[in-house]
């Protein structure tokens, strides 16, 4: 097969995964519009708490209208790079749902990131829409039109999105070896409440803890992207620093899946599923 | 002609925890742990020729399905050697898996919410299936199978038996010349049974594919299969045509009797054992050498209308070729 026919197999393969993983949210409108909520509903309460203690002051830095854009970029950026893959791999390993996806000639993998493409289009698409129409009425929310800064930000929500894909599916790979891979999964999530800045900008954290969260991935899965949208990344040394970290840890995180699949397949491959 | 599938000394063995009952034997495992090794297939040796259908049959356990995970790449075998279509299923990649369908009964992947129509779409997309090629062979599934009128209704609402069918027409729809199917007519209905049988039947002699498969229904294995593999406890018993085993293990005949007037079980009882007796019908067993010459007495010493020679019923031959494969095994 030439590269080209096979480019265009594989496109026509992503196109089919998606198209399915659309049609069976179609299936769950109110399960979509519960998700929303809940995405809009945490960063909303955030805001709601730092609204209150900023007052007409600041906090490190932070006056009203630098949390309302903080958070509103957090609602999108988090439905943008958020990833839900341990779950469905925990209960594909331990229900015996691999089996017929490693019969076909698909590695796994790539369903999970069509999963993803649909998950995120339809909920980030949603919440853009949201927030430009809060934006017509809240000026505080709107951000400048600069064409650079956004395709950086881009850049940077694919590095986390990535990243955080490979989280969630090495996470989920575990139930290979642990009944227990979804509460670790859970255990994640709540460490990157605080130290991905999900409910805080890191600025706010104290020095120690957010030096931990640039040295570990925290920062690089949310709080790096949303500091990029909102304007607070400052100087070609801070950007490359942030890009360097994503890179580094999607890279960790890469080898990590890695792994964890060929390792977790030999071992599918001598207990049985 | 190569054979389709290639089995040598296949063994299997898993390595499992073991936990005592309760609390403490939960926590005596959380500290110290303790595995056994378990057989599962062992030392399995067997060849299918392309076109051929055959019934793997064991009890629960006995390392059937197992086989076939190893057979399709799923496992790897602990040792022996498999080859299955020219390749070594687990490193035949991308390549081999266009060349196989497994089926796996309890174990579905057509998408739940959606009609089976979706699944086949993006079967025909990771298969890569030319347009034409697709229609011509959705066309055929859904005449050999009768899937007119389901094709566009979700999957959860369709019965048992149309599941099952939309199941194999998915799986088949890239036409392997190999197919591994596990209890495909598990939990259904007689109609819905023999219509399975008689698709696979048909598919097999329209592609020519070799089909191996499990099953606990014996009027599939005598329906469909031209030759039964019998393991149990992981050991391959017999390996042979169905009739061959009935005169193996089977010792006795069944005469099957419409007796006269008078006739009790007390006089039956002289010429063999007495299965049932219901008059006027009844069933005697007799050695199977003998079969002939009791016929032939019997019907000079007392009053039948009708009078046949069988086989005993296939169950009680497949337990008893298990039964004494158990007790093999045990010396």
């Amino acid at each position: 097969m030439s590269r080209m026919a096979a480019a265009r197999a594989w496109a026509r393969r992503y196109a089919a995964l998606v198209r399915n993983a659309w049609l069976v949210d179609l299936q769950y409108r109110a399960a979509i519009a519960l998700w929303l909520l809940w995405g809009v509903s945490e960063p909303a309460i955030a805001l709601g708490i730092w609204w209150t203690i900023a007052g007409d002051g600041q906090v490190a830095g932070y006056a009203r209208a630098d949390f309302a854009r903080y958070f509103f970029a957090v609602m999108l950026i988090n439905q943008l790079t958020i990833a839900w893959d341990s779950w469905y791999l925990d209960r594909w390993i331990r229900e015996g749902e691999l089996n017929f996806r490693l019969a076909r000639p698909l590695d796994p993998v790539h369903e999970a990131v069509a999963d993803n493409i649909a998950y995120k289009t339809r909920t980030a698409g949603m919440i853009l829409v949201v927030w430009l129409a809060v934006a017509l009425v809240w000026p505080a929310v709107r951000l400048p039109v600069e064409p650079g800064r956004w395709a950086l930000t881009g850049l940077a929500v694919l590095c986390a999105a990535a990243m955080r894909f490979f989280i969630s599916f090495t996470t989920g790979l575990l139930a290979f070896w642990t009944t227990r891979a979804t509460a670790i999964m859970e255990l994640h999530a709540g460490v990157s409440l605080f130290l991905a800045g999900r409910i805080a900008p890191l600025a706010l954290l104290p020095p120690a803890v957010a030096g931990v969260a640039g040295v570990l991935w925290f920062r690089y899965m949310l709080a790096f992207p949303v500091d990029l949208l909102t304007g607070a990344v400052h100087g070609a040394d801070q950007l490359l620093r942030g890009f360097a970290g994503q890179v580094v840890w999607l890279a960790c995180w890469f080898g990590a899946y890695r792994l964890a699949w060929t390792r977790g397949l030999r071992r599918y491959g001598a207990v049985g599923g | 002609m190569a054979s389709a599938i290639t089995a040598e000394q296949l063994s299997k063995t898993f390595h499992v925890k073991v936990r005592d009952p309760g609390l403490s034997g939960a926590l005596r495992a959380l500290v110290r742990p303790r595995y056994r090794d378990v057989q599962a297939v062992r030392g399995v040796t067997f060849r299918i020729e392309p076109g051929e259908i055959v019934a793997f049959l064991g009890p629960n356990g006995a390392g059937k399905t197992t086989t076939l995970k190893m057979l399709a790449g799923l496992l790897y075998p602990s040792s022996g050697r498999v080859q299955v279509a020219g390749f070594e299923p687990w490193s035949g990649g991308s390549d081999f898996k266009r060349r196989i369908a497994l089926v796996l009964g309890n174990r579905q992947q057509l998408v739940w919410d959606l009609p089976p129509e979706e699944t086949f779409q993006l079967n025909r997309a990771i298969y890569d299936i030319a347009e034409a090629d697709y229609t011509d062979r959705v066309a055929e599934l859904v005449a050999l199978l009768a899937l007119g009128d389901v094709l566009d209704k979700p999957v959860r609402q369709l019965s048992l038996g149309e599941r099952m069918k939309c199941e194999l027409a998915a799986a088949l729809l890239h036409r392997p010349p190999i197919l591994f199917l596990d209890e495909p007519t598990l939990g259904l209905d007689v109609t819905a049974q023999e219509a399975i049988r008689r698709f696979l039947t048909e598919y097999r002699d329209r592609h020519g594919a070799t089909v191996l498969l499990t099953s606990h229904y014996m009027q599939d294995v005598t329906a469909l299969a031209s030759r039964v593999l019998i393991i149990n406890r992981g050991r391959l018993l017999y390996d042979g045509a169905l009739d061959a085993l009935v005169a193996r293990i089977a010792r006795t005949k069944r005469l099957e009797l419409v007796l006269g007037d008078g006739v009790t079980a007390e006089t039956l009882a002289a010429f063999g054992e007495v299965r049932s007796f219901r008059f006027p019908n009844a069933v005697l067993e007799v050695p199977r050498e003998d079969a002939a010459a009791t016929s032939a007495r019997l019907l000079a010493a007392v009053p039948v209308a009708d009078l046949s020679i069988e086989d005993p019923p296939i169950e009680d031959v497949i337990r008893q070729a298990f039964a004494e494969g158990a007790a093999e095994d045990d010396r």
